[in-house]
Formats: C-alpha cells, sequence, structure tokens
C-alpha cells in the first residue's frame, strides 16, 4: 500500500497492519472532537478578546495587577517540553523500542503535564487573593473559563496518561493499545497547540 | 527522502527523519516562544508588541501542526483531515472573528451615541 499519512498525528505504518488501518477510522473521529473542542477555546477566546476593555474588567483588578509573566514563561516551557516529550511514545511505539521506553516517555509527559498544573494552580490561588475572582469582572469569567478549562484538559490529560500506562503494563503494546496512543498523541500535542494561543493572547496581548 | 513520517523501507532511516522532524519543531517553537516574550517585555511600541506576538503565534500554531500533529499541507495524507482542519478554521473565524467584531462595534457605538445624545440634546 501506499505509505501515506492516514490520520493526524505520527502514523504508525504499514508495517503494523492491522493496527495501522484501525487506527485511520478512530484517529479520524477523535480528531473530529479535537475540532469541536477547537470550537469551544475559540468561542472563549473570542469572549476573553471582547471584555478585554475598561468596561469589561469592570473596576476590578486588571492584567497589569494579576499576571505573572515569569510564571506563564515557566507553564510555557513545561507544557511546550511535555508535548515534544510525546515524540519518544510516538517513535517508540511505531519503531517497537519494547514497552519501557514507551512507559517511560508517558510518565515524562504526565509530569512535565503536573508541573505545568503546580504553577497554574499556584497562580490562580496568587490571583483570587487579590481579588481576581471569577465574579469580579467579564474579563476575569472569560479569563477563569478559558485558562481554567485549559488546565482541566491538561488534568484529564494526565489521567489518560496513567490509564495508558495501566493498560500497556496489563495488556502490553497491542493493536487496540497502539490506536489509542495515536490518539492521546493528537489529544496531548492539542493541548499545547492551545497553549500557544493562551500564553500569546491572553498572557502578553495584555501586558504589550 | 528526508520527508517526516513517509514510512520508509528502512525503519531505522524513516526514525531518524522523524526524530529529526521533532527536534526541528522543538527548535522552532523555542524560539518563536523566546521572540514572543522579548518582545512583550522590550521597549518598543505596544502596536508593534501585539504584531509581534500575533506573527510569532501563528507561525508556532502551523509549527506544531506540521512537526508534532503531522498534518500535512501538501496532500500527501488522506486529504479529509486538511479538510476538516480547514473548515473548522473557517467556521471559527466567522464565529470568533465576528463575536469580536460586533462586541467591539457595539462598545464604540455605545460610547459615541453617548457623546451624540448629549450633542442632540444642545442642538434641540
Amino acid at each position: 500500500m501506499s505509505e501515506t499519512n492516514l490520520y493526524p498525528g505520527l502514523n504508525l505504518g504499514s508495517g503494523h497492519g492491522e493496527a495501522h488501518d484501525q487506527a485511520e477510522t478512530t484517529v479520524f473521529g477523535f480528531w473530529v472532537f479535537v475540532m469541536s473542542d477547537l470550537f469551544i477555546f475559540g468561542i472563549l477566546f473570542a469572549s476573553y478578546a471582547s471584555y478585554l476593555d475598561p468596561i469589561g474588567m469592570a473596576g476590578g483588578p486588571g492584567p497589569q495587577t494579576l499576571f505573572d509573566i515569569k510564571s506563564v514563561a515557566i507553564q510555557t516551557a513545561f507544557l511546550l517540553v511535555g508535548g515534544v516529550a510525546y515524540g519518544g511514545v510516538s517513535i517508540g511505539t511505531k519503531y517497537e523500542h519494547g514497552r519501557t521506553v514507551v512507559i517511560a516517555s508517558l510518565l515524562l509527559c504526565a509530569a512535565l503535564g503536573a508541573g505545568f498544573l503546580f504553577f497554574e494552580v499556584k497562580d490562580f490561588i496568587t490571583q483570587a487573593g487579590k481579588g481576581g475572582v471569577p465574579q469580579a469582572s467579564g474579563w476575569l469569567s472569560a479569563y477563569w473559563a478559558l485558562v481554567g478549562l485549559h488546565g482541566v484538559h491538561v488534568f484529564s490529560g494526565i489521567l489518560w496518561i496513567s490509564a495508558m500506562i495501566a493498560q500497556i503494563a496489563v495488556r502490553g503494546l497491542d493493536d487496540v493499545v497502539k490506536v489509542r496512543l495515536s490518539m492521546l498523541g493528537v489529544f496531548w500535542h492539542f493541548l499545547d497547540l492551545i497553549w500557544v494561543g493562551i500564553f500569546s493572547f491572553v498572557f502578553l496581548v495584555p501586558l504589550a | 527522502m528526508t520527508r517526516p513520517n513517509t514510512g520508509e523501507v528502512d525503519p531505522q532511516d524513516g526514525m531518524a527523519a522523524e526524530i529529526k522532524s521533532y527536534a526541528i519543531g522543538f527548535a522552532v517553537s523555542l524560539l518563536l516562544t523566546l521572540g514572543a516574550f522579548t518582545a512583550a517585555m522590550s521597549d518598543i511600541s505596544a502596536t508593534m508588541k501585539v504584531l509581534l506576538i500575533c506573527i510569532a503565534a501563528l507561525l508556532q500554531i502551523v509549527t506544531h501542526l506540521r512537526n508534532f500533529l503531522h498534518l500535512s499541507f501538501s496532500g500527501e495524507q488522506s486529504r479529509e483531515d486538511l479538510l476538516l482542519v480547514l473548515f473548522s478554521v473557517t467556521l471559527l473565524a466567522i464565529m470568533a472573528g465576528g463575536t469580536w467584531y460586533i462586541m467591539s462595534d457595539l462598545s464604540d457605538r455605545m460610547h459615541t451615541s453617548h457623546e451624540g445624545t448629549t450633542h442632540s440634546f444642545k442642538s434641540n
């Protein structure tokens, strides 16, 4: 068969036979879900941008008071490296480096994701302490909804990674697990992509 | 042969290309991120800052799609994936862009109509 990409994400390749073919429909279906997720994030970005003026901030605390650019940079580093670390999972699965390599890469992704969440939650607590709670203004409601939803996604990503580690430990890298790892890869890289939008438009643009 | 993810006959060759693709994606993303943060903290005008941050974000999103999500822009994969993304992005641009336009226009109109009312009172 011709060696083209059948679905988004690193393709398993025809060497994986049935798993590769099965992945085409399954991962495409998951890609459709991810695009619907993109809509939710996109609309929240639009709300955030609409509230980003003195009326939207309604006399509440603004970006200069609440945002800590150093912490945002740390979170960005965690998530970017965490996204690239998933390359170890995809390549390890595709070229059959064995379950130790795949599990180690998954653990690295989960650890970096957890590091990201630690700094994000720390920021949320500091901001709430400064009066930047969601009910303070429309701008803050949009901020908590958008950044909070992304945080919830990263948390579910970590849960999914843990579930996959358990599945690899129990059943090994069989066809079903390979397809699921391909979907997890799309999800994990997508979260990184959304974060690019968040650090640029939610944090850096208002501070500019 | 250097194209990532084409599943060459020699698996080691393909693997090297894919690792290279991830490495390039990481390096480009890192540079664009550093660029955006540097621009935000520099002394240039606010308009220039926003422009640079937006350009860096767009370039980085394209890099992520290409190197991490392995979405091909030159049609070497099933067409549906690219069409799905392009269609979603078009709808999103209409909805998100439309929301932002309507809300900022409303804000402008409410602001100016307030002054307008004052003027009409004066002329009456």
